[in-house]
């Protein structure tokens, strides 16, 4: 089995929609409405299995087409469409004000994280002309903006969003990686993915009822 | 005949740019079911502001009175410096490449700031504070995404960055480029006073950025101040077209007959480039002031996310 070269149509379109999947991620960061967190998340969650389609084409495997199925079905319909009937909805959530820190300064800092990440996988090292070489940073990238839209949001469905954009980078860096990952890891995988939102949406759901308000912040009370 | 066609180009510019003003918000009239004005109306704006005199505040300077021929003139030195009909360099073009040209157009808007300042009006203050403000933002991103393109081409040169796109079109596609004409198109918008930043078509006098430096004029200097605006948007359309999106159809710099065909082919580039802003007036709101940074600072972060990612692609 040959390795996609980033110069064939498959490697061009593969690193176009990891560019596109960056950009929502960073989208996702620079904004400050619930509603577009979410629309972000499934546009990503669109590009993704676009982009697990065009590796299941390339090795014409018949479970990497499953794996875009799902992908497409779960991450960019299910979930999108479960959190906003179920949580933005129900809780009436519009505008997100528990940030910690500025707009513009989580940009910079993701840009920064974006660098970091060239910085750490160090593409010039992978094999000339391979596909991934131009992928996995950019899915390192996405998992570090996932992680850095948990910390810098403090209410807990944004934190959700960013937990599902760094499994959303996760997920790239893998079929990219390794293309022949068994399907049944996988597939345990968004198993986890959809009982974790459940169980978000729930436990969400009733905190906001009791305390009128989700946030980390209210943890430091705790403070001794 | 390089000579000639020095002259046809700048030519284009200068007759031009109304027309393609004039097409862009007589199509966004139409987008808002209204017949709008002609398409022509820009050349009778000129040609009636030409005739009158200007009238000159007694506070003002000389400043005030030859700004609008710098800036005019700024105008058209870009037009003889960039890839308007030609691919090849024609006997000008030493002048200054991408990064010089920037530099010109940060002159013009240099010396509109001072013009707006010299009467002291309070609202040519309140455009050039803005308009500073927001130069400052803009250079930053323009010098990066010169720094994409330069990536693919090693060069500031437009000229070698046509020619570089030009015989691999598989650089159109590389992530680089793609960011890299992202962040130039916002710029675009941004520099010429489209919609997420400025109301183009009407001048409100509280949101006023690039029309408040040049409420003061009047007459035949308010013709050359529009003229230069009209050039600009002509000119940034155009380099975006020839050296970003579509790097064919240009003429060399040997043969009259290439530079002519070239004409038509840039007004069919320039319509493709003018419905996209036309799309993006009628469908999107003006920005909140204060938003502006983050639209620039969006642009920044794109072209930046485009040079990482050449990283890569030079390898």
């Amino acid at each position: 089995m040959q390795s996609l070269s980033s110069s064939s149509i498959d490697g061009t379109l593969l690193t176009l929609s990891s560019v596109g999947i960056l950009l929502a991620a960073f989208a996702c960061l620079g904004s400050k409405l619930f509603n577009r967190y979410v629309a972000y998340y499934g546009f990503q969650s669109v590009l993704l299995s676009f982009a697990a389609a065009v590796v299941a084409y390339h090795y014409d495997s018949a479970e990497l087409w499953a794996l875009a199925v799902i992908t497409l079905a779960l991450k960019g319909i299910a979930i999108p469409v479960a959190t906003q009937r179920l949580l933005l909805h129900r809780l009436d959530l519009k505008r997100d004000v528990a940030l910690s820190t500025g707009l513009s300064t989580s940009l910079i800092v993701g840009a920064l994280l974006t660098a970091f990440a060239y910085l750490v996988i160090e593409p010039a090292d992978l094999p000339h002309g391979v596909v991934a070489a131009s992928v996995v940073p950019l899915s390192t990238a996405v998992v570090l903006l996932g992680g850095l839209a948990m910390v810098v949001r403090r209410h807990t469905v944004a934190q959700l969003i960013g937990w599902l954009i760094t499994e959303n980078g996760v997920f790239l860096g893998a079929i990219t990686l390794v293309a022949t990952f068994p399907f049944i890891v996988e597939a345990g995988i968004f198993l986890d993915l959809v009982a974790a939102t459940l169980i978000m949406v729930v436990f969400v759901s009733g905190i906001t009822r009791r305390l009128a308000e989700a946030t980390s912040s209210e943890l430091r009370g705790l403070q001794g | 005949m390089p000579v000639v066609l020095q002259v046809l180009q700048s030519l284009t510019v200068l007759v031009g740019a109304p027309l393609y003003v004039g097409a862009i918000s007589r199509a966004e009239s139409i987008v808002a079911s209204k017949r709008g004005p002609s398409v022509f109306q820009p050349y009778r704006d000129l040609a009636k502001l030409l005739r009158k005199g200007a009238s000159v505040s007694d506070q003002a300077s000389w400043v005030y009175a030859g700004a609008p021929f710098v800036v005019f003139a700024c105008y058209l030195t870009v037009s003889v410096i960039v890839p308007i009909i030609t691919s090849q360099p024609l006997p000008l073009a030493f002048l200054a490449d991408l990064i010089g040209g920037a530099f010109v157009l940060g002159l013009a808007a240099f010396t509109m700031a001072l013009a707006a300042l010299d009467t002291a009006s309070p609202q040519g203050g309140l455009g050039a504070s803005r308009a500073t403000w927001m130069g400052s933002l803009v250079e930053p991103a323009l010098i990066l995404v010169f720094f994409t393109v330069g990536v693919l081409s090693a060069s500031d040169n437009p000229y070698l960055m046509n020619h570089a796109v030009r015989s691999s079109p598989y650089a159109l596609v590389l992530p680089t480029h793609v960011l890299g004409t992202l962040a130039f198109f916002m710029l675009v918008l941004v520099e010429n006073g489209r919609i997420p930043i400025e109301n183009p078509s009407g001048s409100i006098e509280i949101s006023m950025i690039e029309e408040g430096r040049v409420t003061e004029y009047s007459g035949r200097h308010y013709a050359l101040m529009r003229w230069a605006s009209w050039m600009k948007l002509f000119l940034l359309s155009s380099i975006f077209m020839n050296v970003f999106v579509i790097p064919w159809g240009l003429g060399n710099a040997h043969s009259l007959a290439g530079g002519l065909l070239a004409i038509p082919v840039l007004a069919g580039k320039l319509a493709l480039c003018g419905l996209a802003i036309v799309v993006i007036d009628s469908s999107f709101a003006k920005l909140r002031f204060f938003r502006i940074a983050e639209f620039l600072g969006a642009a920044f972060l794109i072209a930046l996310v485009g040079v990482i990612t050449s990283y890569v692609v030079s390898v």
